[in-house]
């Protein structure tokens, strides 16, 4: 495939991850922010979420495999989760926390853990499809012209 | 920060830090420093890239007691970015303490969740601005314009 059709193909992924909602004008900013000294930024903070998020998925799953449920520590887990994942700009991911908060506040233990089931599918769908585009892209290098059309 | 006179000796108001700017005013060219307050990884590197971006040197700590005892030590910065959620001493109690040890930083909370309550709540411990993350560039530059023309 020659280098222009690839890099439309990476453009695309791209630009699907907005349309889709998964992603926000956050992640823009990110990439942003990477330049050469750090031209992996974005994905290297995305991994790193991944990886950290995972310990606190855990202590979701496990806090609400207990009875009766503690809503005031659920409600810090998630505040700290959707304080990471709106810093990488997951937009559904992030959505579906608010809405988990709102059980927690509402005393609604099975919002919560219908609302967990539905975060960690989003948050499955991102991952996977953050790892593709990011493979894509290191495949087929930067883009070489001086303006990045976003 | 308050500006020199510019009426007399351009060249001592240069040696503080400041340049002449087309008007005849004087604007701040001294690098900024910053601390950011968070216990979550991905917010310390998303939020020390941003302001580095900016031209803000920035260092990181996990816990409002870390902040506090760097602070002790003499180390001064004009920004400190704060969490709410901390370990062992939340954001707003960590405000309180800043501000009782005389520190006039330009202090921002940060927030995933945002509500009145809150914000109500750091305001009163000292904050100048509450955020609701994720913090991001724009919002960063403004700050900084800001703090550079006084």
């Amino acid at each position: 495939m020659d280098r222009n059709k690839q890099h439309r193909q990476v453009a695309l992924m791209r630009q699907s991850l907005f349309d889709q909602g998964l992603l926000d004008e956050q992640f823009v900013q990110l990439e942003e922010l990477q330049d050469d000294a750090n031209p992996n930024f974005v994905e290297e903070v995305v991994t790193l979420f991944y990886r950290d998020s995972a310990r606190l998925i855990l202590n979701i799953d496990q806090a609400l495999d207990k009875s009766p449920l503690d809503f005031a520590k659920l409600d810090s887990y998630m505040h700290q989760f959707k304080g990471s994942a709106s810093s990488i700009g997951a937009k559904k991911v992030k959505s579906e926390c608010t809405l988990f908060r709102e059980y927690c506040k509402a005393g609604n233990g099975e919002g919560c853990k219908r609302t967990f089931q539905q975060l960690k599918k989003e948050y499955a769908l991102l991952r996977k499809k953050l790892e593709s585009y990011f493979q894509l892209a290191r495949q087929v290098g930067p883009v070489e012209t001086a303006c990045r059309r976003i | 920060m308050e500006l020199p006179s510019k009426i007399n000796n351009n060249e001592k108001s240069i040696q503080q830090g400041f340049s002449p700017s087309r008007n005849g005013d004087f604007i701040s060219t001294r690098k900024f420093t910053a601390l950011v307050v968070d216990n979550d990884p991905i917010c310390q590197i998303i939020e020390k890239a941003i302001l580095e971006s900016q031209g803000v040197e920035t260092q990181f700590v996990g816990s409002g007691i870390d902040a506090l005892d760097l602070l002790a030590t003499g180390a001064s910065f004009d920004i400190i970015v704060i969490a709410w959620v901390l370990p062992m001493m939340n954001g707003v109690e960590t405000t309180r303490q800043i501000r009782a040890m005389g520190i006039r930083s330009k202090l921002l909370a940060v927030t995933a969740c945002f509500d009145e309550r809150k914000k109500q709540a750091f305001l009163d411990a000292g904050v100048d601005e509450f955020i609701e993350k994720p913090l991001n560039p724009k919002k960063v530059a403004s700050i900084m314009r800001e703090m550079k023309n006084g």
